[in-house]
């Protein structure tokens, strides 16, 4: 599903990822290691096609990665940093707003929002505007919005940001059945929890650095 | 001040200080500002206040009622304010250091209120010199009348000074009083027999030309006594507000200094907290609906924006009707509805502004960039269209103007704002390019290029709302305002993200 070939990203004289080399199978987490900067967070941008490498490919599903592809968008989802958040919305109704653009049938948006909430468990907070949320709420809330919509591909940097071990457990577990329901995991993290419970594969950077 | 909070304020100003050469050149661009810029327009104020229309104005029967009015909302404004930014408002480092102090608060924050005052009561002294002058100039009043209402001036300045650091130091409570200084405030204007029996109405009875020494004294009075709750309102100013306050400001003035002041203007930007229980997404079964109700829904969960929004586009809209009137100032008042417009449409545009920041980042929607931006396009021109139609067909037929042409003008100037939001709302950072010098025989002009990249959308609604009126006139004008508009955000729109 990904591949990934003599990557490497560089800025002027500044190497912001020494080439790596690393593929992934349908269904299999890669998780990416490393110290900071050594161009985890790089690599996945590179995934989700808003930076270009300097040398080697990217592919997945066999294509190139261009973000602008409407097939690429609707394959690959991706949370590097918070997803941008409407002030006005309640926490349901951006879930269900999205999961709403996704789906033929709109009355299926509010139940698969709410269960995509109960599973990273916000349900508590459905009612809350974005500013009404904890620093942790809200790295919760971005992932819910990013698992409200369908994807082959889902990559995510440090979604353990800011949670507490319970919540880590939660995140773990939903990306574990999205994992085993088919779907490829591209994660940058340093949480041992989510290394040790999701990793299929694991590139650490530090060594290819 | 004692010597702890003058040290820690001294440590705070050393880290700045600046060299003779740096202080000789702010002397120099104050005196330059205050040539090119301020001393022109304070000359056309006061040409514009001793013409014989603006003795007109001053001198007309209702004017000392008009004051009385303006008083009361000057005092009901300052305490609304005083909700988001106070006058007590350091930096926020400064801010933690000293109010985590057993300093009394009234001991480090009197300075930032005197500074706040200073300016306040500068403002509303030049007012009431305007005023008693132009009356004076034309032998409308006697020196001793104008002495009096710019003593009564610097008054206001003071009692507007201790209403914005109470409605700092309570919040909750400066809604309902400032919404009921307001209301008496309309009273009093509407019924000079009030005017003996309330501070604004004082105001409006040391008016030029009828002012009694009286009033002088109880104003006075009221304003001794009101200065002397000051430390105690100083003092009941807790650490969160003043911390939230510090950085707001900060945050405010470091967008407002890079010229983005969309950016700063959301700092204040009303937070919703209501109407969380009304779902905003149905399954409407279309997606443009979907999307008309969740903004619809979103707009109202911010009632006190919402309302200022329309309020602002029907004043719009009274003034697009007027402007076809035979003896208005048809591209003025078209000028300043196009503003209006644009400052109404604000509060509506909430999704288009979302949809922008969505379409620069990663894809989170089932439906393209452009079907989302014109779905969050739906609610503010169904909106903008309906009030200024209403608004426009009211007042022609009061009037007695014809319809039509303020109705396709009115509709014109609404559409090409709502453009101008929307080509706002992908504007981005300020382009690299900008920062570069321009060399010319007048001086560096890149803080002029600067800041019309900054207010582009600002100048373009009131070039919009000239030409919309001037229509008929000149289509050529508004074809070329409307391409300029439509090529600005078309250009934006492909290089965004």
């Amino acid at each position: 599903m990904i591949e990934v070939n003599g990557v490497g990203v560089v800025s002027g004289d500044v190497t912001l990822l020494a080439p790596v080399s690393v593929t992934a199978q349908r269904g299999e987490a890669l998780i990416v290691c490393g110290r900071n900067g050594t161009g985890k967070s790089t690599l996945l941008r590179v995934l989700a096609g808003v930076r270009k490498p300097s040398t080697g490919t990217a592919r997945i599903g066999g294509e190139a990665v261009v973000e602008r592809d409407r097939g690429f968008r609707r394959r690959v989802a991706a949370m590097i940093g918070l997803p941008p958040m409407a002030p006005d919305l309640t926490v349901l109704d951006h879930v269900t707003l999205v999961a709403t653009t996704w789906l033929d049938d709109p009355g299926a948006a509010a139940p698969l929002a709410r269960g995509v909430l109960a599973g990273l468990g916000l349900e508590a907070l459905d009612e809350r505007f974005p500013h009404e949320l904890s620093s942790g709420q809200t790295q919760l809330f971005g992932l819910a919005l990013v698992l409200a919509r369908p994807f082959e591909v889902l990559i995510l940097d440090e979604p353990e940001q800011r949670l507490d071990p319970e919540h880590l457990k939660s995140v773990s577990r939903v990306l574990r059945a999205r994992r085993d329901g088919g779907a490829t995991l591209v994660v940058a993290t340093h949480s041992p929890v989510l290394e040790d419970e999701l990793a299929d594969r694991t590139l650490r950077l530090d060594a290819a650095a | 001040m004692s010597g702890r909070s003058r040290g820690a304020v001294g440590i705070w100003r050393a880290r700045n200080a600046r060299t003779p050469r740096d202080r000789a050149y702010l002397v120099y661009a104050v005196l330059m500002v205050g040539l090119v810029a301020i001393v022109p327009v304070a000359r056309a104020v006061w040409l514009s206040a001793t013409s014989e229309a603006g003795v007109a104005v001053f001198a007309s029967p209702a004017a000392p009622g008009v004051a009385a009015l303006v008083v009361a909302a000057l005092w009901a404004g300052a305490l609304l304010l005083g909700r988001d930014r106070g006058p007590a408002v350091l930096p926020p480092f400064l801010t933690h250091a000293l109010a985590t102090s057993d300093l009394p608060r009234s001991d480090p924050f009197l300075a930032p209120v005197l500074r706040a005052g200073a300016l306040v009561i500068a403002v509303t002294t030049i007012a009431s010199v305007l005023v008693g002058g132009s009356l004076l100039s034309h032998g409308l009043t006697d020196s001793l009348g104008v002495a009096l209402f710019i003593a009564v001036g610097a008054l206001v300045g003071v009692i507007a000074t201790v209403a914005w650091l109470a409605g700092q130091a309570f919040p909750r409570t400066a809604i309902p009083v400032a919404l009921g200084v307001l209301a008496l405030g309309a009273v009093t204007a509407a019924v000079p027999l009030m005017q003996p029996f309330t501070p604004w109405g004082w105001v409006g009875l040391s008016y030029p030309g009828n002012g009694s020494p009286h009033v002088l004294a109880v104003l006075t009075a009221l304003t001794a006594a009101l200065t002397t709750a000051v430390p105690t309102l100083l003092n009941r100013l807790d650490l969160a507000g003043l911390s939230a306050q510090a950085a707001r400001w900060e945050s405010a003035t470091t967008h407002a200094a890079g010229m983005d002041f969309g950016a700063a203007a959301t700092v204040y930007q009303g937070r919703p907290h209501i109407g969380r229980r009304i779902r905003a997404i149905r399954p409407a079964g279309q997606l443009p609906l979907t999307f008309l109700i969740r903004d619809a829904i979103g707009a109202t969960r911010t009632p006190g924006r919402l309302i200022v929004g329309v309020l602002a586009i029907t004043s719009a809209g009274v003034l697009i009707a007027l402007a076809f009137a035979p003896v208005t100032p048809g591209w003025l008042l078209g000028a300043a509805a196009g503003l209006l417009v644009f400052a109404g449409l604000g509060p509506l545009t909430d999704g288009i502004r979302h949809a922008a920041s969505v379409t620069s980042d990663f894809p989170l929607y089932g439906i393209s960039d452009e079907r989302l931006l014109a779905n969050h396009a739906l609610f503010p021109l169904v909106t903008v269209a309906v009030v200024l139609l209403v608004a426009v067909i009211l007042c022609s037929i009061i009037a007695g103007i014809g319809v039509a042409e303020p109705i396709v003008s009115s509709l014109t100037i609404g559409l090409l704002a709502l453009i101008a939001r929307v080509s706002n709302a992908l504007k981005g950072s300020l382009p690299t390019a900008l920062l570069t010098p321009i060399p010319t025989p007048m001086g560096d002009l890149s803080a002029a290029a600067r800041i019309t990249w900054a207010l582009d959308a600002v100048l373009l609604a009131a070039l919009a709302g000239t030409v919309g009126t001037l229509a008929f006139e000149s289509p050529i004008l508004l074809i070329g305002v409307t391409a300029a508009l439509i090529g600005v955000g078309i250009n934006r729109w492909r290089d965004r993200g």
